[in-house]
């Protein structure tokens, strides 16, 4: 393989673009916008361009600061041009200049339980208090942080679950319903100390490199064994099935290896899914693929086999395109996600569900923030077989 | 002479300054379109209505700049490249992608130019109605460009191509004024000024809204695969069905080369091990479709199919469909660039032609592979190459004219879809004479007698009155 002389990517992996354009319908930010500069095949003509001398200048880093990172046109894209790959390496090489110190100082935060939960309390506070001021509500859209969090105890050592950052402050009961699941398949789950408390995919994305491997490297030793390591939510899973790559060692690969997505892992034994109790009223369901699910971890299908005993699946009509959360972009690029968003959410209501079922943390507190009604796939089979977790 | 600084001003007036763009990075990624040709822009401009339109080209054609339509620049023949004398306004339709009216009962819409090809036949769908023609970009190539271009597709075998389904373009001449060309009557009164207008290449101004016919989806399709040993049987099979009386929707040939790039990417159960597959589309009411089918499958395997297969569900269909339809950036996956030629040639001379065209591209060491619409002989050879090689355009580019050349001797013609835009343009002289140039240059002239829109496409001269763009501009790269 042959480094840029600018951006450190793989020369031939950049070449492997034909410029044909198939990707464009797939693009969130095409779609919202028509413009090239918003496009996958505009985003690695700029790569090429910086690449053969141009300057890496404002212009460049808007044009790579506003791509989700979905990879829904490595989906698209016919030649297979790795897209998630070329991105992250060119952001690697402007990270200097485009993460600016409170995005910096944001992620650090994720990497500290405790300081997350002390914050998470204090602002749990400040908004029923109406503390917070508007401007940041809008830009950061966050859900109702609990006050207090669950309990959330191991069962046992079959698999480990990674409980990650965000999602065990702010989303806990999920990973309760999760457990609870499990242990109705007769599946005893391991929880990992607080070394698995950040997967890095955030600062992946960023092209905070560095720091990624780092982070990584702490996981994979938070999460020791032979054991299957089971993720319940999809962006963090995707990010640990790219270890491999991250790292570029046998060990990194070895690890991704052992990573499921929970509805994946699951799917391959739903046989052993508890029955929905008598009582329980099917929902029309519809699902909603997180862009890392679909075109990261092609596990998109797995999560309608877990569901479909407890509901009446909806499809929505737009190929699975992006909410428009993509982790820290609706916070980054707040007007051009909720351009990205408004179209998804006329798709979910044309839709018709009575409930939509996101196994994304990101995604599901970014469409609840615009009303629509989201649940966890495991919350819904928890709920349907009686096992959900005290809210 | 208008500066660029003039210019850009009365753009930004007429517009909305942050609708018109000068960023050098933003000009590059405009330079070209899914072609190897690069051209260079001097403005790109979002317009949102027929009025920003009309005004855009207004101020160009004031300054005496060239402009230049694009949609979402999916072409292969290099059309929406910006050449000019001076480099060009491009006036990008991307952000006109409404559908404005759908009258179900009449099977007409009116439609901005941006709107997506595929988007148009989703939002028509549950009316039992879809925009027929189909190019294989379709999932991103704007009805606009299907008008400029003319374009065709697999299923424009049946249908018929873009042409038969525009019934009326307001168009924004070339001077900025407005005007609608055609009409919804089935037989508008005057000259037929829109079936001038409909593949005209962006050379007589700029559509702006469209009225297109919406067809029936069919009852009921079934979709077959035969595989061959041979190209030549293939061939020979193709001319077989269409002489046993049947038009399939679809009849399109894949070659061995380009069966293994596309199921390395579906993974739809293509034979690898085929010389040729054949895709065959029949529709129609489900009574007779049984037969079709059947004398189908019969004509095929008497030239010599080793198997046929029928789809057997939506998604068996779709997946064929899909891998047909992604072939050409599928060669990526053999190097990183293709030179996708487009000529027709009549059904009974496929067999010879595609021989030689296997030999030339022997001749001239280059990869080659072939996929097109076998049912209307229109050719796609493609060949696949590393431009980083030293020496291999000077090889693609020999080859290519040898393939052109060898299709008209056989009867054929340049272009069967794609257009001549700027790749084919010197190649004319090979099927027209000076007087059949002249009388195309007059018609063009008479829509734009500045010669600024889309310059130097299409006819070997700008335009009788453009003498001087004989010779492609210094800066284009082919
Ligand atoms: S990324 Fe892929 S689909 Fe998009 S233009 Fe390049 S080759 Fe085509
Ligand atoms: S990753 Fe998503 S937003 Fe970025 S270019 Fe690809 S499709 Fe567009």
């Amino acid at each position: 393989m042959t480094r840029g002389r600018v951006l450190p990517l793989d020369l031939d992996e950049l070449a492997a673009c034909v410029s044909c354009g198939l990707c464009l319908a797939h693009c969130p930010t095409y779609r919202a916008t028509g413009e090239e500069t918003r496009s996958p095949r505009g985003r690695i003509a700029a790569m090429r361009a910086v690449e053969a001398g141009a300057e890496a200048g404002p212009s460049f880093l808007d044009i790579l600061g506003t791509c989700v990172v979905c990879r829904a046109c490595e989906t698209a894209c016919p030649s297979s041009v790795p897209f998630g790959h070329l991105m992250e390496a060119s952001r690697q090489a402007v990270a200097d200049r485009a993460v600016p110190w409170w995005q910096r100082l944001a992620y650090r935060t994720l990497e500290h339980p405790r300081l997350l939960a002390a914050l998470t309390a204090a602002g749990a506070v400040a908004q029923r208090a109406h503390l917070v001021p508007g401007s940041l509500r809008r830009r950061l859209s966050l859900p109702e942080l609990p006050l207090r969090r669950a309990r959330l105890a191991a069962t046992g050592g079959d698999v480990w679950l990674l409980t990650g950052c965000v999602m065990d402050a702010w989303q806990r009961p999920v990973h309760a319903d999760t457990v609870a699941v499990l242990a109705a398949m007769g599946v005893g789950v391991a929880l990992p100390g607080p070394g698995a408390a950040c997967c890095g995919a955030l600062h992946s994305h960023a092209g905070l490199h560095g720091r990624a491997a780092t982070l990584a490297r702490r996981v994979m030793a938070a999460l020791p064994g032979p054991a299957p390591v089971l993720v319940d939510s999809a962006g963090c899973g995707a990010a640990l099935k790219e270890y491999g790559h991250l790292l570029g060692t046998a060990e990194g690969a070895a690890f991704s290896a052992r990573v499921f997505d929970i509805q994946e892992w699951i799917a391959a034994r739903a046989d052993l899914l508890p029955a929905p109790m008598p009582s329980h009223r099917r929902l029309r369901i519809a699902v909603q693929d997180p862009c890392h699910l679909r075109h990261v971890q092609k596990a998109e299908s797995h999560v309608r086999t877990v569901l479909r005993p407890y509901g009446e699946l909806v499809e929505l009509t737009d190929e699975g395109r992006c909410c428009g959360a993509g982790g820290a972009f609706s916070a980054l690029q707040p007007e051009l996600a909720r351009t990205i968003r408004s179209e998804k959410t006329a798709v979910i209501d044309a839709a018709g569900a009575d409930v939509v079922a996101s196994p994304n943390p990101g995604c599901a507190m970014w469409l609840a923030a615009a009303g629509v009604e989201v649940r966890h796939p495991m919350e819904i089979v928890a709920a349907a077989a009686g096992l959900a977790a005290p809210r | 002479m208008t500066t660029d600084g003039d210019l850009v001003a009365q753009l930004r007036a007429a517009l909305s300054p942050e609708r018109v763009r000068t960023d050098p990075m933003e000009l590059g990624l405009y330079a070209r379109d899914a072609s190897m040709l690069v051209g260079r822009a001097s403005v790109v401009c979002f317009p949102e209505s027929t009025e920003e339109v009309a005004a855009a080209v207004a101020a160009c054609a004031r300054a005496g700049r060239p402009f230049v339509a694009r949609g979402s620049g999916t072409g292969l023949a290099g059309g929406a490249t910006p050449v000019g004398d001076e480099p060009p306004v491009v006036i990008v339709t991307t952000k006109m992608n409404r559908i404005l009216d759908v009258d179900a009962d009449s099977r007409v819409a009116w439609v901005q130019p941006g709107v997506l090809n595929l988007d148009l036949s989703r939002a028509v769908a549950h009316f039992g109605l879809h925009f027929a023609p189909d190019p294989s970009s379709q999932q991103s190539c704007s009805v606009g460009g299907n008008v400029a271009n003319n374009s065709g597709g697999p299923h424009c075998l049946l249908y018929g191509v873009t042409n038969a389904h525009i019934l009326a373009v307001e168009v924004v001449l070339p001077d900025g004024q407005v005007v609608v060309l055609g009409g919804l009557d089935p037989e508008p009164d005057g000259l037929d000024l829109r079936g001038a207008f409909v593949g005209s290449e962006g050379t007589m101004g700029i559509a702006t809204r469209i009225a297109v016919r919406l067809t029936p989806l069919p009852p009921t399709v079934a979709t077959l695969l035969a595989d061959f040993p041979t190209m030549a049987d293939a061939a020979r099979a193709v001319t077989a069905v269409i002489a046993a009386g049947v038009v399939p929707a679809a009849l399109e040939m894949m070659d061995a080369t380009i069966v293994e790039v596309v199921e390395a990417f579906v993974h739809a159960g293509f034979p690898t091990d085929a010389a040729a597959v054949l895709l065959v589309e029949v529709d129609g009411l489900s009574g007779g479709l049984a037969v079709v089918t059947d004398v189908v499958t019969s004509v095929l395997a008497r030239h010599g199919a080793r198997a046929v297969r029928v789809a057997a569900d939506a998604a068996e269909r779709a997946a064929w469909w899909k891998g047909r339809k992604s072939a050409f950036g599928a060669v990526a996956r053999i190097a990183p660039n293709y030179y996708l030629h487009d000529c027709v040639v009549p059904r009974t001379h496929l067999v010879e032609v595609l021989e030689q065209v296997s030999r030339i591209c022997a001749e001239q060491d280059l990869t080659l592979g072939n996929v097109f619409h076998a049912g209307d002989g229109n050719l796609h050879p493609l060949i696949v190459f590393d431009a980083r090689v030293p020496g291999v355009l000077e090889r693609v580019h020999a080859a290519g004219a040898a393939i052109v050349e060898a299709c008209v001797a056989a009867g054929g013609s340049l272009s069967g879809e794609h257009g001549i835009g700027l790749e084919k343009r010197d190649a004319m002289p090979l099927v027209f004479g000076p007087a059949d140039l002249r009388a195309q240059a007059h018609l063009r002239d008479a829509f734009d007698p500045a010669g600024l829109c889309n310059p130097a496409k299409v006819l070997p001269r700008g335009g009788t009155r453009c003498a001087d763009v004989a010779d492609l501009p210094e800066g284009v790269w082919i």
